[in-house]
């Protein structure tokens, strides 16, 4: 069996507007690629934010790649963050700079000694796939929701991390966008070892491809498994998440 | 560390609200209480200033290995907006503020026989007090709001965390650039503004009260002394340096919602002017007493 890219440990977490908690124990294998889908609310958000390190749990312990987030803090995260790329619900590209230079910016910041050209480049074979070309010099406030996001999670793959966090990643898609989106992600997973999490609030094309299913309720996992497994296994209530 | 700051201040808060329930009721009490409550705010508050003053220091004397031409850009475009692009107002009010001083004082000193302390009455004035002053005040209300609106909108739409996501420390790429950049541009706008100040009040000599412009800049350099100069630096680097760690924190300080903006945008401008003349009051009365 592979090392584990991620662990909740015996996590728990209060909820945010619900009178559940968040428990979870959880074991994510390097190079799996795990949908959690449930109801808002229902604790999927909060997962991607502890695996991110941005929130930590109550009690338990949340490991990615062998690092406990709550042994590292601040600007010391810095090593073991470029090996994650995360994508928020709200995705965060900076207002000020265009989507081109959104994207380029973890490169221009991490990656000093490459030259423009090599940098341009690298931008552009993300851009490329995620149909966003034709937009690289838009501003935030001039794009989509959709393409916002996209813009994000190709900004998030630009330092090859190893774990891909995404949180409801086809708000905002067309069904089109949801297919190329999923197409990019599995390629990805195809040219180098990539974990991902994505977090997803209804039944979606872009489930079709995980590798596992984790449904999530009022902050406890209901089922966990293939996605035929899980159809069979889910609550009647939930089924619509999964089918 | 930025989020040390907010445990601070929160950390203090908390103590003193422990404190307030603790000691039970009391019309006079509660107001000695309330008094001493924000006093203790007010401490932790400048607490977190130092914090975020102190963290900007130590990361521009020690930058990181990466990113250091990505900060360079941001440090770089700091200065453009609070220096450069500042000139032109900085130039009519100094101007102005040059010509009704020296009208004032030419108007009035030879009624008192003191008709030639115009120069001094220009050092005083202009260079040693409002020139720091006015200045410090043209870029609250420039670059201080824009910086807290900046940040705080950033905040919302959590760019800065997406920020810490890439793994871009913030005090690092946001704080010490928009820091450095305000401070030096407070600098060089003081002395320019000084500058300006004495040329408005040379026209009025000139054309008014007909002083020579020789006379003019004799009188000017007699009155003017190496600690004028040092009150000045002093002044507009304290005056930069409180600005902008005001300014950062505030804008930080916006959590989740746009209406926060405004709200933290004005604190941070009315705190920007209460500390601008607390630290004036600091560096002025000592060399008078």
């Amino acid at each position: 069996m592979s090392e584990a890219a991620i662990r909740f440990t015996q996590v728990r977490a209060s909820l945010a507007g619900s009178p559940s908690h968040l428990q979870l124990d959880l074991q994510i294998e390097a190079g799996q690629f795990v949908v959690l889908v449930g109801p808002s609310r229902s604790g999927k958000s909060l997962a991607i934010e502890m695996a991110a390190g941005l929130v930590p749990p109550q009690s338990g312990k949340v490991m990615v790649l062998g690092q406990d987030w709550n042994a590292v803090e601040g600007a010391d995260d810095g090593p073991v963050r470029l090996r994650v790329g995360t994508v928020l619900q709200q995705p965060g590209l900076l207002s000020n700079m265009t989507l081109f230079n959104n994207v380029l910016l973890p490169l221009r910041y991490h990656c000093g000694a490459m030259s423009d050209g090599e940098r341009e480049q690298a931008v552009m074979a993300q851009l490329e796939p995620l149909g966003l070309l034709s937009l690289r010099d838009r501003f935030p406030a001039e794009l989509h929701q959709g393409e916002i996001r996209r813009g994000a999670i190709a900004r998030s793959l630009m330092l090859e991390p190893e774990v891909l966090l995404l949180d409801d990643p086809v708000a905002g898609l067309d069904a089109d966008m949801v297919l190329v989106l999923k197409q990019y992600v599995d390629a990805r997973r195809q040219q180098r070892p990539l974990t991902v999490v994505a977090a997803l609030r209804s039944f979606s094309p872009f489930i079709e491809g995980a590798d596992r299913l984790v449904v999530l309720q009022e902050g406890r996992v209901v089922a966990d498994g293939s996605l035929e497994s899980v159809g069979s296994t889910v609550p009647s209530a939930l089924r619509r998440y999964v089918e | 560390m930025l989020p040390y700051n907010f445990a601070v201040t929160q950390g203090v808060e908390a103590l003193a609200g422990s404190w307030l329930l603790l000691s039970g009721g009391g019309g006079a009490h509660l107001m000695i209480e309330w008094v001493g409550r924000k006093t203790i705010a007010g401490y932790a508050y400048l607490a977190a200033l130092a914090t975020l003053f102190i963290q900007a220091v130590l990361d521009l004397l020690s930058p990181g290995r990466q990113g250091r031409r990505e900060t360079l850009r941001v440090l770089t475009r700091q200065i453009l907006f609070t220096g450069v692009d500042a000139l032109p107002v900085t130039s009519v009010i100094a101007l102005l503020l040059g010509i009704i001083i020296v009208t004032q004082a030419g108007t009035q000193l030879p009624r008192l026989g003191a008709g030639g302390l115009v120069g001094s009455i220009i050092v005083i004035t202009v260079i040693r007090e409002l020139g720091p002053l006015i200045t410090a005040f043209i870029v609250v209300g420039r670059s201080g709001t824009a910086i807290a609106t900046e940040l705080g909108n950033m905040s919302v739409t959590r760019e800065v965390v997406a920020l810490r996501l890439m793994g871009i420390p913030i005090s690092q790429f946001v704080i010490m650039p928009r820091m450095v950049g305000m401070v030096l541009s407070m600098l060089c706008l003081t002395f320019y503004f000084d500058v300006v100040a004495v040329f408005g009040g040379y026209l009025v000599a000139d054309a008014q009260l007909t002083i020579p412009f020789s006379a003019f800049v004799e009188s000017v350099t007699r009155a003017l002394s190496t600690t004028d100069l040092l009150m000045t630096a002093i002044k507009g680097f304290g005056f930069g340096s409180a600005v902008a760690a005001v300014c950062c924190y505030h804008g930080l300080a916006v959590r989740s919602s746009y209406t926060e903006v405004p709200q933290q945008t004005t604190r941070a401008m009315i705190n920007s002017f209460v500390l601008c003349l607390l630290v004036d009051v600091v560096v002025t009365v000592p060399l008078y007493l």
